[in-house]
């Protein structure tokens, strides 16, 4: 018939302070799992995530591949952004080019950053960038119109995976952004246009 | 054996009671304290379900009848479906089973005479309730919190949801995920540490093994809601891009984020249910549970498996073919530890010796209905036919039943249990009968008709629908008015016990209420198992 | 034992049918009928897979809900307190226990093998014919069509008050997407604000629009849809007017596809007015194109 005594008390606190080492490790996960999420995209190519590689391989295989491109632009960007080209008929393991045109409509410099990935989404690790414009921030001055350049090639491993055989077309996406310090004026003014319904706050 | 425990039930110190400010507001106590949780929980209830009500009325027809197609009653009716689901999740249903009868029967079951730590106990109630004020404000600052209790970016970025109503949301969570850390702390260390002597932890009952694996989820799962509500608080004011495209973040990361909290909470609101119908079927059979270590590693199983299925929200996000396969597989087989339980309640009641009071007609309630949205989830588990079902009312059913209907049903059970001991007055049986049939025909004729809208291709979290939908959505409108009926009733006979019930005995159930809180007098005296009983000759507890 | 399976589930979903009334709704739309109880009806190939295999999920289901019904039926009866005074101190016993976790495990591989095909089946984007760009807005869709002359148009929804007689309240938009039947479609979703969903139940096509990326998926219309329109919803919470964004897609046969993208390709150059399909009865006279959504007259 014990009473809870001294050195109870004390192996209670050693047991709440290895709980809450637990909580303080999975905070820490939380905050990892931002650049281990991106790490983890990067290298598997899962969410159709890019590679990226200095140069294509020496021999392109006598497979035909069609890579088509798409291009958004966020409504706070007064540009206009387009690809040059609808698609683009290559072999795999060929190096292909490819161009996306943006004006900038404005009456001031912009500088835009792009998101990307690449459809269907399990073949990000075979479509491999090898210089984009999008390793770049872009200045465009207003009124500018510059060409903007993508050389890439299509992974031939990509045939000789069961889950991606099939895969004859790849689409490749971007989407502008203004540089992020530079929307804060422009955002409310805009979300006047684009959402009309005020929702106060 | 009884009389061993029964001497040490309780203290000679004549239960003096402390001051009514210093006992309600500065408590030590673990009943005390699980009861102003209760407390919290009802009228959180009441706040959360009369926004369901609402909504019901204005889905009762199609059209907009109470609201106008204005933006501001549009975001109105947002702020009130995401302000019922925190509400329901944190503030209802988590308070009730495991702040409040977690607290008030965990040292009892395992004759402990209070929590490990009585003050950080307290401390996890006045931070509850602070998060649940900090919720209600959220409603009146801004335009309010209309994200859903999802949040997802960026509706909830402060591009979309300018003013300070999602940072005070987000506030409420951090409020309420203080307090169930805290209070995970505090189970884990009384279970492991503050046993009974002789209470190996396979003698505890199901009940507390229910709470300590509850407990283990709520500590590896909040922090990582923690982190990721702090990530959006820095996004929106401090000009972090966690999640905003526009600067390299991923909206998507949120979900995951959310997700890998969002569905171990689900397990965390279902397992002390569990427990506490275990504890149930087994008194009102007269037999202990079957398959006891079954049973309490299938809650381990469950509460593992759990998080690693969290995509299962996601199918339609974009992710790629075979994680969606992985998720599908892995969100199946959750479903084999839960059958295992159902089948071992079944057993247990199979040659038992059945009276069906009110606790016993709640716990055979919860069985079969958890099992009706239990295959739903096997439904919606396959990532292909979840593309039909994806944000349509077949899941606001699903959940429905098993969260609004099962976990509820478990804590009416528990209340009808042990009201006798929390109180010292017992409930009338037959009005707690009434209430249940009420309350059982009321949520069957809301939620089941939901089942065919949701089939039929009818979103969530719309306030209008296509006329084609109008008939269920009656039917189902009808239903929330039986059930604010029966609820309306349980909160008459709540008043009923406590001004006039019948003085409760020590142990009304019998032979079958075999754990140690039915050793001690009811209302259980302030403070009991002081001297805590020796429990090495006894068998393993049911 | 597979056709006794199929059998049933036919059996089930007819008696759900004629219980709880047709699948389709009125001639020449396809959405939900008053009291419907069940999947509105396949229109493309992923579509009849999902509707058979939840059929079966149905069968499996609800014969499981039936047993366990049955035993706590029989449980009551049988082991009441009056029936049965004495309670039984049976606990264990292994082989029950063995069946009870390996049978389980049995019928949920039965239902994961299939499960996974359809899943991988939905998602293999065959050989495709022509893409469909969709931009989510709130509270609008925008169309564009790359291959077909890359003309963009927007399509709303028609407030309650400016309906026609006939158009379904909260599906009717004043520019609706018009497929061609039975080609292979590929469709490219994206966001121009937050993760809005473009859903259409009878296709089984669901994928979120994400701000900054692009989700790919891919439809078939069968044949005999055209002339029909098939209606969606949007499926993602995105702000006030989330119920009020609907999808409506016109089938049309391939050469009245190809018609109309010539005039489409003239019409949303120039922001004129739409021109409408002639076979479509919702044609909409005099409208200008409205870019902005104005939910106050959204009832």
């Amino acid at each position: 018939m014990a009473k809870p005594q001294q050195k109870d008390a004390r192996r209670n606190v050693r047991t709440a302070l290895a709980c809450a080492s637990l909580v303080a490790g999975m905070v820490g996960l939380a905050y990892a799992s931002v650049p281990l999420y991106k790490l983890f995209c990067q290298v598997t190519g899962l969410g159709g995530t890019p590679g990226i590689e200095a140069a294509a391989p020496e021999q392109a295989t006598d497979i035909d591949f069609t890579v088509r491109f798409d291009a958004n632009i966020n409504p706070t960007l007064p540009w206009t952004f387009k690809p040059v080209q609808r698609a683009v008929n290559l072999k795999l393991g060929e190096e292909g080019l490819a161009f996306y045109t943006a004006t900038n409509n404005s009456d001031h410099p912009i500088t835009g950053t792009a998101t990307f990935n690449v459809t269907p989404l399990k073949i990000g690790q075979y479509f491999v960038k090898i210089d984009c414009f999008c390793f770049t921030e872009q200045t465009l001055q207003p009124g500018e119109t510059v060409d903007m350049p993508v050389t890439f090639y299509v992974d031939p491993e990509i045939r000789q995976d069961r889950s991606t055989e099939e895969v004859t077309t790849i689409t490749l996406s971007y989407t502008f952004y203004p540089k992020k310090s530079e929307t804060d004026g422009q955002v409310s003014a805009l979300k006047q246009k684009s959402t009309p319904v005020d929702i106060g706050g | 054996m009884a009389n061993a425990a029964d001497a040490h039930a309780h203290d000679d110190h004549g239960d003096h009671y402390p001051g009514f400010f210093f006992r309600w507001f500065c408590s030590t106590n673990h009943k005390d304290i699980g009861t102003v949780y209760m407390f919290v929980s009802m009228f959180a209830a009441l706040v959360g379900g009369g926004m369901s009500w609402f909504m019901r009325l204005e889905l009762a027809e199609p059209g907009l009848q109470y609201l106008t197609g204005g933006a501001p009653d549009m975001q109105f009716y947002n702020v009130l479906l995401t302000a019922h689901g925190f509400l329901m999740v944190f503030f209802v249903v988590m308070p009730a089973l495991i702040g409040g009868f977690g607290n008030w029967f965990v040292p009892l079951m395992i004759g402990a005479p209070d929590m490990a730590f009585p003050r950080m106990n307290n401390i996890s109630l006045w931070l509850l309730i602070a998060g649940l004020a900090l919720l209600l404000i959220s409603a009146f600052v801004g335009s309010g919190v209309g994200t859903g209790w999802t949040v997802y970016p960026p509706l909830s970025s402060s591009i979309y949801h300018p003013g300070a109503a999602v940072d005070f949301g987000i506030l409420s969570l951090h409020l309420a995920g203080a307090s169930s850390i805290l209070g995970a702390i505090n189970f884990i260390v009384t279970i492991f540490n503050m046993r009974a002597p002789g209470m190996t932890l396979h003698k505890m009952p199901l009940f507390v093994w229910s709470i300590l694996v509850t407990a283990f989820l709520l500590l590896l799962a909040l922090p990582v809601l923690a982190g990721a509500l702090t990530m959006l608080l820095t996004d929106r004011n401090f000009g972090t891009a966690f999640f905003d495209p526009a600067a390299g973040g991923d909206p998507v990361l949120w979900q995951h984020l959310f997700w890998f909290f969002g569905h171990p909470e689900v397990y965390i609101i279902i397992l002390p249910a569990f427990g506490l119908i275990s504890q149930i079927v087994s008194t009102f059979s007269k037999k202990p549970v079957f398959g006891y270590l079954g049973m309490a590693y299938a809650m381990v199983a469950i509460g593992v498996v759990g998080f690693v299925v969290w995509a299962h929200h996601m199918y339609t996000v974009g992710l790629d073919v075979d994680t969606r396969a992985y998720f599908t597989a892995a969100t199946l087989v959750i479903a084999v530890p839960t059958g295992v339980k159902i089948f071992s309640w079944l057993a247990t009641m199979w040659g038992g010796s059945i009276e069906f009071k009110t606790p016993m007609l709640y716990a055979f309630g919860f069985i079969f209905l958890f099992v009706m949205g239990g295959v739903t989830g096997v439904t919606l588990a396959n990532s292909s036919a979840d593309l039909v079902f994806h944000d349509t009312y077949f899941v606001v059913a699903h959940f429905h039943y098993v969260m609004a209907i099962a976990a509820i049903f478990a804590m009416f059970a528990g209340w009808y249990y042990w009201i006798g001991k929390m109180s010292g007055k017992q409930y009338n049986e037959t009005l707690g009968k009434i209430q249940f049939w009420m309350f059982f025909v009321g949520v069957n004729i809301l939620f089941f008709p939901q089942h065919f809208a949701g089939l039929a291709g009818m979103p969530r979290r719309i306030p209008d629908y296509p006329d084609a939908y109008a008939g269920w959505n009656y039917v189902s409108s009808v239903g929330a008015l039986i059930t604010a009926v029966g609820t309306m009733l349980f909160f008459w006979i709540l008043y009923r016990t406590y001004a006039a019930g019948t003085k409760a005995e020590q142990n009304p159930w019998g032979e079958g209420a075999t754990t140690l809180e039915w050793h001690v007098p009811s209302p259980a005296p302030f403070h009991t198992f002081e001297d805590q009983p020796d429990m090495s000759g006894k068998q393993p507890a049911e | 034992m597979r056709n006794k399976f199929m059998t049933f589930g036919l059996a089930l979903m007819g008696a759900v049918v004629s219980f709880g009334s047709a699948f389709a709704g009125p001639a020449g739309e396809v959405r939900s009928a008053p009291w419907q109880m069940w999947l509105q009806e396949p229109a493309s190939p992923t579509a009849e897979r999902i509707v058979a295999f939840n059929a079966q999920l149905l069968v499996i289901e609800t014969l499981f809900v039936i047993f366990v019904l049955g035993l706590m039926a029989y449980i009551a009866v049988r082991f009441n307190a009056k029936r049965n005074p004495v309670p039984s101190k049976t606990t264990h016993h292994t082989m029950l226990e063995v069946v009870w976790t390996v049978v389980p495990i049995l019928i949920l591989v039965g239902i994961a093998v299939p499960s996974l095909k359809h899943l991988y089946f939905a998602d293999s984007i065959p050989e495709a014919d022509m893409t469909l760009k969709v931009t989510g807005n709130q509270w609008y869709w925008t169309y564009n069509y790359p291959d077909n002359g890359d003309f963009t148009f927007d399509s709303l929804m028609i407030p309650e008050d400016e309906l026609k007689a006939g158009q379904p309240r909260l599906l009717t938009v004043d520019n609706k997407v018009v497929l061609p039947v039975e080609t292979n479609i590929r469709l490219l979703l994206t966001s121009n604000d937050v993760n809005h969903n473009w859903a259409l139940p009878s296709l089984s096509v669901k994928l979120d629009t994400i701000p900054g990326r692009i989700n790919e998926t891919w439809t078939r219309i069968h044949e005999k849809y055209a002339g029909k329109t098939i209606y969606g919803m949007c499926s993602e919470l995105c702000g006030v007017n989330h119920g009020f964004m609907p999808i409506a897609i016109l089938a049309v046969s391939k050469e009245e596809f190809e018609a109309w993208t010539k005039q489409a390709q003239q019409t949303f150059a120039s922001d004129a007015p739409p021109v409408p399909m002639t076979r479509d009865i919702a044609a909409i006279d005099n409208v200008e194109t409205v870019r902005v959504a104005d939910a106050s007259a959204a009832r």
